[in-house]
């Protein structure tokens, strides 16, 4: 794969857990990967199933949703929503010989900045193996 | 046929029509006097064509300016592109005239914004319809190439273009013309003032087509005669099928109410329809008491209300591309029907649909004293009306 | 529950039910698929007067729009109604109640088993009674006739889930056994209680419709192996839905899909010029209208769990796109991972409203 490749990957994290997770890891002056363009909501459930597809159909290498941990969620149920709406994405990328791998799903709480540094660089890592997104390309989509 | 509003010039054909007009559209491109391209490409199934905006001048060669069928009216890619903002970016496209066309009609419905568009059209031959693209790509090449070279669609091409007496230079910037002319060149004609600007500023070094311009424009008068002469036939064949009570439940009595035909409709372009909104809705016990009062009704309810009302909403701007016939699941002919309909709601308020003569859509407009039929019809209703006397 | 039997055809019987059920007052009307006589033309049709039950032909296997779409608005009537649904939009009918569109509370819900539907071209092309003959020889042979929806010749689910009402229509009828009605509600029992014909306790036996489910399964797999080797990867995916015209017709015919504005109508996906600028930057060309394959994953992942594979989508796509192929085999897929049966029962909630605490455990 090409060295130049520097993956894309649109980051949806939620405000009370995996967005203060990242900030966390800036704080303490882990060093995590670029990679990662992160978007702030106010949680995890926020995220519409069509925003993980228009964020990959637009090009992203990598889709990451962060939450807080099950049964963590500062609207209480809010993740458990978000796991079965992922799972269902996830499903239809497999069911299309899509590469599911470009989506993640990780639980990140407020205190986990390293557990946000590991994640987002092993992701990075993975990503770069899979190289670039085709829909980066694709001008019939 | 709209008139040049500066000198044509001469594009030549010696390779054939589409690689001097891709040599054009690349030499356009690439003097930056656009930003971008609107053309048709093979999808990679390769049994259809998609709109491709480009701005890579190496896609040129894959493009197919003259395609054998209309998938997407092209209107409806120029809507997707302005609707919500216009932008700095020129951007030209070419479409058949009936897309075109519906092009400016939205563009006064609020729906296209063509400030920084350029709009190119080309003598159009007609089209094949799309089920038979889909089935057969290569059959529907061959016959389109049939017509194509004539200029006269025949029973391979949408049923609608044998009729369609807008097939040349429209209301566009630029046309190409080539119908007449073909061995000797292709003429580009500017339309508009925008239009003469860009050719001028292309500065293209080719012949001048004052000469050629006289045989192109004898040829499509001489092919829109024969094409008014069908549409005579046709609209009569259509106003005998729709007229009387049972008419329109006759042509739409297949009817499933998909809606394809309004959702593929380009002047149609409201975002939730009245017809599919809850303020259609048929209450539901009034529809039972209605199954009482006959004995039984048809459903899905209010078919013919949806095609008449669809008549009333677009009639005044249906360009007659013959799209909702192609979408038809249940092969309803239903662009006969709107385009002969069409033509009697243009008539009465003298409007052309997809001209751009400064007129008004007419339910916008109004004079104090007009329309002497309706003054009628009132005056028929009052009691002791007076007009039978 | 319990059982009528009919001496007579199973057209023939439906119709003697339909006659009690209407005639003497049991419902207020009659929901079912009619031919006009005149021309041959195809519709459904709701009956108020007992003389124009003839006109109906309820196990005709032809369906001109997902009755479910029709019966949500009708079911709301507060008039009672009997209709007669295929399982397919039965089941389609029992998701929408789900969903708030509708109620089974005023229906008696008649369906049967079911030897698939003609595609709707056939229907208009020509003159089903010609097709029917043979369709109903091959039927009642518990085989699968060649000219129906390819979904229905995938179709497992072609006995009845939850109707009130059975009527016995497909697989391996002994002869002479007349119409078969299998009474599966109180309701409908009570209503049935003086219609005529032998009742008794007979149960729908399954085995009998073995053969058919063999069948079934079979052409089931190998629909969706073909789905799986066309539309595999971006390259399948934009094979397949590459020449969409975005008409929208298979959302707007199908049952499940009942949104009144559809997410992909809506003004979330109009863009301003630096959208469609990027796209250019980036690869120096965009398909206009935009998100044609947006449109169909969103789909998928918005209602595919619920599918039935009616094949209304394949039927009205003006460009052949095996849609319902497509939907059915990924549906079958979303439903599975959440243990889910689209239709099996009212009471079942749809995957994406519930969860539990411990699952999916290898994610996140
Ligand atoms: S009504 Fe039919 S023919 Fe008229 S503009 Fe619309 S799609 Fe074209
Ligand atoms: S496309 Fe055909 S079937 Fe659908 S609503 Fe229009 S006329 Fe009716
Ligand atoms: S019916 Fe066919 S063309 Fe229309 S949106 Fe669906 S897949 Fe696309
Ligand atoms: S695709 Fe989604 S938003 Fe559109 S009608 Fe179906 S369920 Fe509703
Ligand atoms: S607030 Fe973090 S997942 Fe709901």
């Amino acid at each position: 794969m090409n060295k130049e490749f520097t993956p894309r990957i649109t980051s949806f994290l939620c405000k009370w857990c995996s967005y203060t997770g990242a900030d966390l890891a800036g704080t303490s002056r882990l060093q995590y990967s670029t990679s990662i363009i992160p978007l702030q909501v106010m949680c995890s459930s926020r995220v519409d199933p069509v925003f993980l597809l228009k964020a990959y159909l637009s090009g992203s290498d990598g889709v990451l949703m962060g939450g807080c941990h099950p049964g963590d969620c500062h609207y209480e149920t809010g993740n458990y929503h978000t796991r079965r709406r992922f799972a269902l994405v996830k499903e239809v990328f497999d069911s299309l010989g899509l590469e599911s791998a470009r989506l993640k799903l990780s639980w990140i709480s407020a205190s986990e900045g390293p557990k946000f540094a590991r994640v987002a660089n092993e992701y990075t890592e993975e990503i770069r193996k899979l190289g670039e997104n085709p829909t980066r390309k694709s001008i019939f989509l | 046929m709209t008139e040049a509003t500066g000198t044509p010039f001469v594009l030549n054909t010696d390779k054939g029509l589409e690689t001097s007009l891709r040599g054009f559209l690349r030499q356009l491109l690439e003097s930056g006097n656009i930003g971008a391209l609107i053309l048709p490409l093979k999808v990679p199934s390769g049994d259809s064509f998609a709109w491709i905006m480009l701005n890579d001048a190496g896609m040129i060669d894959d493009a197919v300016p003259f395609p054998a069928t209309m998938p997407v009216q092209g209107a409806k890619a120029l809507r997707s592109l302005t609707r919500k903002e216009r932008g700095e970016l020129t951007v030209m496209a070419l479409m058949r005239p009936c897309e075109i066309r519906a092009g400016i009609e939205l563009s006064k419905l609020g729906q296209v914004n063509t400030e920084n568009l350029i709009l190119a059209t080309y003598d159009c031959a007609g089209a094949v319809p799309l089920q038979s693209y889909v089935s057969d790509p290569a059959a529907a090449e061959k016959n389109f190439k049939e017509f194509f070279i004539t200029g006269e669609p025949d029973q391979n091409a949408k049923p609608i273009c044998a009729s369609c007496t807008d097939f040349s230079m429209v209301d566009s910037d630029i046309h190409f013309g080539y119908f007449g002319v073909r061995e000797k060149g292709m003429l580009v004609i500017p339309g508009t003032v925008r239009g003469t600007d860009l050719l001028k500023k292309m500065d293209l070094q080719t012949a001048s087509g004052s000469e050629l311009l006289p045989v192109w424009k004898a040829e499509v008068e001489k092919l829109t005669e024969k094409r008014s002469s069908v549409r005579k036939i046709v609209f009569k064949k259509t106003e005998k099928d729709i007229s009387g009570f049972t008419g329109m439940l006759n042509v739409f009595e297949n009817c499933i109410g998909c809606h394809n035909c309004q959702s593929v409709c380009p002047v149609c372009y409201c975002r939730l329809c009245y017809f599919g909104s809850e303020a259609s809705r048929t209450n539901p016990e009034a529809m039972v008491n209605e199954a009482v009062k006959r004995g039984g009704i048809s459903l899905p309810p209010d078919r013919i209300m949806f095609h008449t009302g669809r008549l009333a909403h677009m009639s005044l701007s249906c360009v007659s591309c013959g799209q909702c016939t192609d979408a038809c699941p249940v092969s309803i002919p239903v662009a006969d029907v709107f385009s002969f309909v069409a033509e009697q709601t243009q008539h009465t308020f003298e409007y052309k649909a997809g001209r751009n003569d400064g007129k008004p859509l007419p339910l916008r407009d109004f004079k104090k004293s007009e329309l002497p039929g309706v003054h009628k019809l009132v005056k028929d209703a009052e009691p002791g009306g007076t007009s039978h006397e | 529950m319990s059982s009528i039997n009919i001496e007579k055809s199973a057209e023939k019987g439906i119709n003697d039910l339909l006659r009690h059920l209407l005639g003497n007052g049991k419902v207020d009307a009659v929901l079912a698929m009619r031919m006009v006589k005149s021309s041959g033309a195809w519709d459904l049709a709701l009956v108020t007067d007992v003389k124009n039950l003839a006109e109906l032909s309820p196990l005709a296997p032809v369906m001109t729009v997902n009755a479910s779409q029709v019966l949500s608005n009708l079911s709301l009537s507060g008039k009672k109604i009997a209709a007669v649904l295929k399982p397919c939009e039965l089941r389609g009918f029992v998701e929408r109640v789900k969903r708030e569109q509708g109620s089974l509370e005023n229906l008696i819900t008649i369906s049967h088993t079911c030897g698939g539907v003609f595609p709707l071209d056939l229907v208009v092309e020509g003159s089903v009674d010609d097709l029917l003959h043979k369709y109903e020889k091959v039927v009642a042979t518990g085989e699968i006739p060649s000219n129906i929806r390819d979904t229905c010749k995938a179709c497992e689910h072609f006995i009845p889930m939850n109707a009130d009402i059975t009527i016995a229509a497909a697989g391996e009828c002994k002869p002479g056994h007349g119409c078969m009605i299998y009474i599966n509600s109180d309701k409908a029992k009570e209503a049935l209680l003086e219609c005529t014909g032998h009742h008794g306790n007979d149960l729908l036996d399954p085995i009998s419709l073995e053969k058919l489910a063999a069948a079934r399964a079979k052409e089931r797999e190998k629909l969706f192996s073909s789905i799986e080797k066309d539309c595999s990867g971006l390259d399948g995916l934009v094979n397949i839905f590459g020449k969409c015209v975005g008409c929208h017709g298979c959302s707007r015919v199908c049952p499940i899909c009942y949104c009144t504005l559809c997410d992909f109508e809506s003004a979330n996906f109009d863009y301003n010029l630096p959208y469609f600028e990027e796209h250019l930057a980036r690869k120096g060309a965009l398909r206009l209208p935009p998100d044609t394959m947006l449109f169909h994953m969103g789909r998928l992942t918005h209602m595919s769990f619920s599918c039935v594979g009616c094949g209304m989508c394949s039927d009205v796509c003006p460009v052949s796109i095996p849609v319902a192929a497509v939907f059915s085999r990924t549906g079958a897929k979303t439903a599975s991972i959440f243990d889910y049966v689209p239709g099996r029962d009212v009471a079942e909630e749809i995957p994406v409203m519930i969860f539990k605490e411990e699952e999916f455990p290898e994610l996140g």
